[in-house]
């Protein structure tokens, strides 16, 4: 019996930005219902390696293959892939924003419904169906004809996910989702991500939020200066790394981390 | 300045704002084009309308009329005073609104771009859905504005010929040897119109402000 | 077309003459009604409220006046008051009173964009009325005014133009009188129109050196 393929094959990924080498050689794969999660430094490279996984970016080499079809580049491998093949590609990931990107003139509701109308060209009825759920499934029944100004962080960024939803897409991408939120709706937006990783959705996300990687991954991946510096459960991870880069990084982020949430936990 | 003269003037009145109007009503959709031309950056195309932009943007409407009108003849193009009157006003008018149009999509959040793009949509489909809806709201008091100066600058095509408010001042003067009542006349009656798309652009920014503020 | 430059070439005295007498008025214009036009954007921002509204309804009208039917009023106006100009003094006349309310609504602009603070430290060193308005005031106002004069400056360049209605001898008309002469439509206006390019791209070129210098300075 065959295992069904990868979600997401990465291989040698680089990308240079003039001088400044960003990706120098990234290998990543994320099977079926995993959910990864790539942690690291500031300036480490996540958010560009995030952003090429959708081809928001263009890699300079290495390929990304979704699902055994490859991204961005025709199957020869020498041609750039048209616009409309890599939009299609595109309607397969959903991409979660840092800053939410809601398009403000549209409502809640609108946000969510018009991709899936004017891409996917599904019948409105069924559009519309599916969007009251997915916005009652992120806690925002209520909120549908909202717009995004009148929406707090939190909210904006579950209309986001919500959107991502929509699309029914096999691989879902959040960049750092959560930083850009007060602390207090951080909450709120991670147990939506925690319901989505415990139904099975594939995710590969960039984030800061230690706690969420230990409760939810699968996989942590931890990126230094471009390049993949250890992986492993979050168990391994978090309590035993293997190298010295591992063991300074958890020294300086996750100490903060889970000094706060031992606080939050007390108090 | 009898009732007839009074008639003619109105006229002349009508005449120029219909030109103006028509120069707008092109020179919009026009702009609109050129600016999506240059924010593309297609090889040739967008260059030169960078310089054929400025040049007209630099164009008083009289000398780019007289060019119109004379000088088409000579390469075989006969155009006759209002064809040429419109043309010209189009011309200077779409210039504006280019960069008017240019600048709201300079300014556009590429966070919205790259949202659109990640959910599959095509550039059309982005233009069409996204981008247009916000431009057409962001650009409208400049847009306004701009109505607002070519009406003012209008009065260029009388040297054409066209028998607009300017030419019906100046022809009530010539046969009553009184030019000053006419062309008073006509001032006051221009400056209205031009009063009245001003207030169309205060009416336009002021619900703009309160919409910002909501 | 390349006889018809040739022809041009050889009677380039008139082009540059024209060109010479737009540049003239431009400037004179310009310098006056920026000048007078700080006299009434004073009166704009009195705090005499009658003051105030009475030049602020003087400059909203004038704003929505064309200006060749303006200058026509002008020209025939001048005489009946016992001024006899010439067509080129009435011109410049028309320019200077027509850019004189564009001038001061452009400096109220400025002026109102002007940081509280400024004004009030020159109050607290015993700066008041003419002189807080001359050293205090206006270098800052016209410094962050610069950018919007120069597109004022660009648009009477632009204005001059219709002078040759009156028979003003600038650019224009220069252009009407070669072409007429000799039959030379394309290359005449395509000339003129150069011209007044050239001279709208050496504002907004002076503009932005003195953008940077007053950036530099900061």
């Amino acid at each position: 019996m065959n295992a069904p393929p990868p979600v997401l094959e990465v291989r040698a990924l680089t990308k240079s930005f003039g001088d400044h080498v960003v990706l120098d050689g990234i290998d990543l794969v994320v099977a079926r219902g995993e959910t990864v999660c790539i942690l690291g430094p500031s300036g480490s490279g996540k958010s560009t390696l995030l952003r090429c996984l959708n081809w928001l970016e263009t890699p300079d080499s290495g390929t990304v293959v979704l699902s055994r079809e490859r991204l961005g580049v025709l199957p020869g491998g020498n041609h750039r892939m048209s616009d409309a093949a890599l939009a299609r590609m595109r309607t397969r990931i959903g991409f979660v924003f840092q800053h939410f990107a809601l398009w403000p003139h549209l409502s809640a509701i609108e946000n969510v419904m018009i991709a899936p109308l004017h891409v996917q060209r599904r019948p409105r009825a069924e559009v519309r169906a599916e969007a009251e759920a997915l916005l009652a499934k992120v806690g925002l029944a209520d909120r549908a004809d909202y717009f995004p100004a009148k929406l707090s962080g939190g909210q904006k960024q579950r209309v986001g996910i919500a959107r991502a939803l929509a699309m029914k897409p096999e691989l879902l991408l959040f960049d750092e989702p959560t930083s850009a939120l007060d602390p207090e709706l951080v909450g709120e937006v991670l147990v939506v991500m925690r319901e989505l990783a415990r139904d099975g959705m594939t995710m590969v996300v960039v984030t800061h939020e230690m706690g969420f990687a230990r409760e939810a991954a699968n996989r942590v991946v931890l990126i230094d200066h471009g390049r993949v510096v250890e992986t492993g459960t979050p168990e391994a991870f978090f309590d035993n790394p293997q190298t010295e880069r591992a063991r300074q990084f958890l020294m300086r982020y996750a100490g903060a981390s889970t000094r706060a949430n031992g606080a939050a936990a007390a108090g | 300045m009898g009732p007839g003269d009074w008639l003619s003037l109105a006229q002349g009145a009508l005449v120029t704002v219909a030109l103006s109007l028509a120069a707008i009503a092109i020179g919009l959709p026009l702009g609109l084009a050129l600016a999506l031309v240059r924010w593309r950056g297609v090889p040739y195309a967008s260059p030169a309308i960078a310089t054929l932009v400025s040049l007209l943007r630099a164009a008083p409407g009289v000398t780019l009329g007289l060019l119109i009108f004379f000088a088409l003849p000579t390469v075989g193009i006969s155009i006759e005073a209002i064809p040429a009157a419109i043309v010209t006003l189009t011309l200077i008018t779409a210039a504006f609104d280019c960069e008017i149009w240019r600048g709201a999509l300079v300014d556009f959040p590429r966070d919205q771009l790259e949202a659109a793009q990640s959910v599959g949509m095509t550039a059309g489909t982005r233009l069409r859905l996204i981008v247009l809806p916000q431009i057409l709201r962001s650009a409208l008091p400049a847009l306004v504005n701009e109505m607002t100066l070519l009406v003012k600058a209008s009065p260029a095509v009388a040297v054409l010929g066209v028998v607009d408010i300017t030419r019906a001042a100046v022809r009530i003067g010539a046969n009553t040897y009184e030019p000053l009542p006419p062309f008073s006349a006509a001032l006051v009656i221009y400056s209205l119109v031009v009063f009245l798309f001003v207030l169309a652009q205060r009416l336009v920014e002021r619900r703009r402000r309160a919409a910002e503020v909501a | 077309m390349t006889t018809g430059l040739a022809i041009l070439w050889e009677h380039r005295d008139l082009l540059i003459d024209g060109f010479l007498t737009t540049l003239w008025l431009a400037a004179l214009s310009a310098l006056a009604s920026l000048a007078l036009g700080s006299l009434l954007a004073i009166a704009l921002m009195a705090r005499r409220p009658m003051v105030a509204r009475a030049s602020g309804a003087l400059v909203d009208a004038m704003r929505c006046v064309p200006f060749l039917l303006f200058a026509y009023i002008i020209y025939y106006g001048l005489p009946s008051l016992g001024l006899r100009f010439s067509n080129w003094s009435s011109g410049l006349f028309a320019l200077i009173v027509y850019n004189t309310a564009y001038m001061a609504e452009l400096l109220r602009g400025a002026w109102r964009g002007l940081p509280v603070e400024m004004i009030e430290a020159g109050h607290a060193f015993g700066f008041h009325g003419i002189r807080l308005v001359r050293r205090i005031i206006l270098p800052p106002v016209i410094l962050a005014a610069v950018p919007m004069l120069g597109n004022q400056v660009i648009q009477i360049i632009k204005d001059s133009a219709f002078l040759t209605i009156i028979a003003v001898e600038e650019l224009t008309h220069a252009a009407t009188v070669i072409q007429q002469t000799y039959f030379l439509p394309f290359a005449s206006f395509v000339s003129a129109l150069l011209l007044y390019w050239v001279l709208c791209v050496g504002v907004e070129q002076l503009v932005r050196r003195v953008g940077a210098h007053a950036e530099a300075r900061r």
